[in-house]
């Protein structure tokens, strides 16, 4: 019986390597946007939810005028607090390759945040902000409560080692 | 009948192990997630098969020891009494069942998780960091399972497959410190602690001079074959669904093998000539090492934070004492899975 049960555990593997799993990307939806003048070019951002809220992720478009033909920048975060990002170089949006974008992000903690752009083109070298960007509050629980719900798994294993150390402590010494 | 129990527990960790490195990686050269990309496929199969193959090792010893045979502990580990003796269990498919069964509810979790907050693909997100502790979880039985079968050469293969598995996948967890403002690299820390650990209970549950080191060797080639298979699996599978990689990415190397300290042969070594003189010396030795140049290491490929000198200091010194911690608790533990053999005798 038990040889049966590891061939249909054999076959379910090797139906399982073999399936092709459904490919659907959802496209990018820009369901708001805002203007930017960095130095001589005009930057269209585009979300993909609005208002944002802290945690929560989206679909981030960057789209200067005319195209990004030509064009090169970085962009960094300022975030509540002051304290800001690196610059990165601005890089093509992965399910939206005509703009420059960033795919699935969230902005994490709830307040003003500002995205400071610098892009190089024709018209030469340009800066600019988007200031006063507002992330209101996280949705969902209160993050103290996922993270308790989330420990368990690993207070558990923790249980599991104290009680097993506590049984095993004669024996270890008799050994 | 054992060896392949535990080697259908020891494959589907494999595959879990294989899924989420090729995951992650996908998450940073290509982007885009649903749950049904291949990747997800191979974690979730990998703790599917694992969780299968140990109800189908429990229900078998259950049947045999109602037709009166008694459990032997050395297939699986000491045998444990269930729902009041309703079933037994051997210690470590207990383990590596548990741990699967949990990785499938906080699957769902997981999912209740990206709707809320949508499909940002990080590793520090509580439900992530469940997951992830789940399959380790899921490698801890197999670890349990392999050492006790440790008087067996196919158990002493096991350890050296189980263990590196897990030497690589319980420090992702660490990523769960990440908000904390300590003065040290927390990653660094825990791979230390882990590394060190896990050695010495290989150490001193096999029981052989040598243990270490051959687990330490299994560890580099681990981390060469996913250094290869990562990112060829990565473009592979981009170039198959027609997506492209993302703007400069694609040539640096991939985040979980590089998360796997080099050094760990030279504190394999250290573990190998000084533990007689005392574990916790050797411990604190070879956490020192580790320490010292996982901060470099990380820093070098680009996956930590710069190693200024401060941040060094203080986490080799850091290293030193998880190192020693990690030998502290891997001489009882390595203690612990050799007790079934005493109490048999």
């Amino acid at each position: 019986m038990i040889k049966r049960l590891f061939v249909v555990l054999a076959a379910l593997l090797l139906t399982l390597a073999t399936a092709s799993p459904a490919m659907a990307y959802e496209p990018v939806n820009v369901v708001h946007t805002e203007r930017v003048q960095v130095g001589p070019y005009g930057l269209t951002v585009g979300f993909s939810t609005w208002p944002l809220r802290a945690m929560q992720s989206l679909d981030f478009t960057f789209a200067p005028d005319g195209g990004l033909d030509g064009k090169s920048g970085t962009y960094f975060r300022t975030g509540p607090s002051g304290s800001h990002t690196f610059p990165v170089p601005l890089a093509r949006h992965p399910r939206k390759r005509d703009v420059w974008g960033l795919d699935v992000f969230a902005l994490q903690t709830q307040g003003n945040w500002k995205l400071t752009f610098a892009i190089d083109g024709s018209q030469g070298h340009g800066e600019g902000t988007l200031a006063n960007l507002q992330v209101l509050e996280q949705p969902g629980p209160p993050l103290t409560l996922s993270w308790i719900v989330c420990s368990l798994p690993f207070l558990g294993l923790v249980a599991f080692l104290v009680i097993a150390w506590r049984r095993s402590r004669n024996l270890v010494q008799v050994a | 009948m054992r060896p392949i129990g535990a080697g259908f527990v020891l494959l589907g960790t494999g595959i879990s192990l294989v899924g989420t490195s090729w995951d992650v990686q996908w998450h940073i050269d290509v982007g885009p997630d649903t749950f049904f990309t291949l990747p997800h496929l191979f974690i979730y199969a990998g703790s599917a098969i694992a969780g299968i193959a140990a109800l189908v090792v429990v229900l078998a010893v259950t049947a045999a020891q109602r037709r009166g045979e008694t459990p032997d502990p050395r297939d699986g580990g000491v045998p444990i009494r269930v729902f009041g003796g309703a079933f037994t269990a051997p210690l470590g498919y207990l383990v590596t069942g548990l741990g699967a069964a949990a990785f499938l509810l906080y699957g769902l979790t997981d999912l209740w998780w990206h709707t809320v907050y949508g499909f940002d693909a990080v590793l520090n997100s509580p439900p992530h960091v469940a997951l992830f502790t789940n399959i380790s979880i899921t490698m801890i039985g197999a670890v349990i399972i392999a050492a006790a079968a440790r008087d067996q050469l196919w158990g002493r293969i096991a350890m050296a497959i189980s263990v590196p598995a897990l030497m690589t996948f319980f420090p992702i967890t660490a990523n769960a410190f990440q908000g904390l403002n300590l003065p040290f690299d927390t990653i660094v820390a825990a791979t230390v602690l882990i590394v060190v650990l896990l050695l010495v209970v290989t150490r001193v549950a096999i029981g052989r001079p040598g243990a270490a080191l051959a687990t330490a060797a299994a560890l580099l080639a681990m981390q060469g074959i996913l250094w290869v298979f990562t990112p060829w699996a990565t473009s592979a599978y981009a170039d198959s669904v027609g997506l492209p990689m993302r703007d400069g990415m694609g040539g640096e190397p991939s985040l979980i093998p590089s998360g796997i300290p080099l050094a760990a042969l030279l504190a394999a070594v250290a573990i190998e000539l000084l533990l007689r003189r005392g574990p916790l010396l050797s411990g604190a030795i070879a956490g020192l090492v580790l320490g010292f140049t996982f901060v470099l290491q990380r820093s070098w490929l680009g996956y930590g934070p710069h190693a200024t000198p401060l941040l060094l200091l203080t986490t080799t010194i850091a290293g030193a004492l998880f190192g020693w911690l990690g030998a502290y608790l891997g001489s009882r533990f390595g203690a612990m899975v050799r007790v079934g053999e005493k109490v048999t005798a």
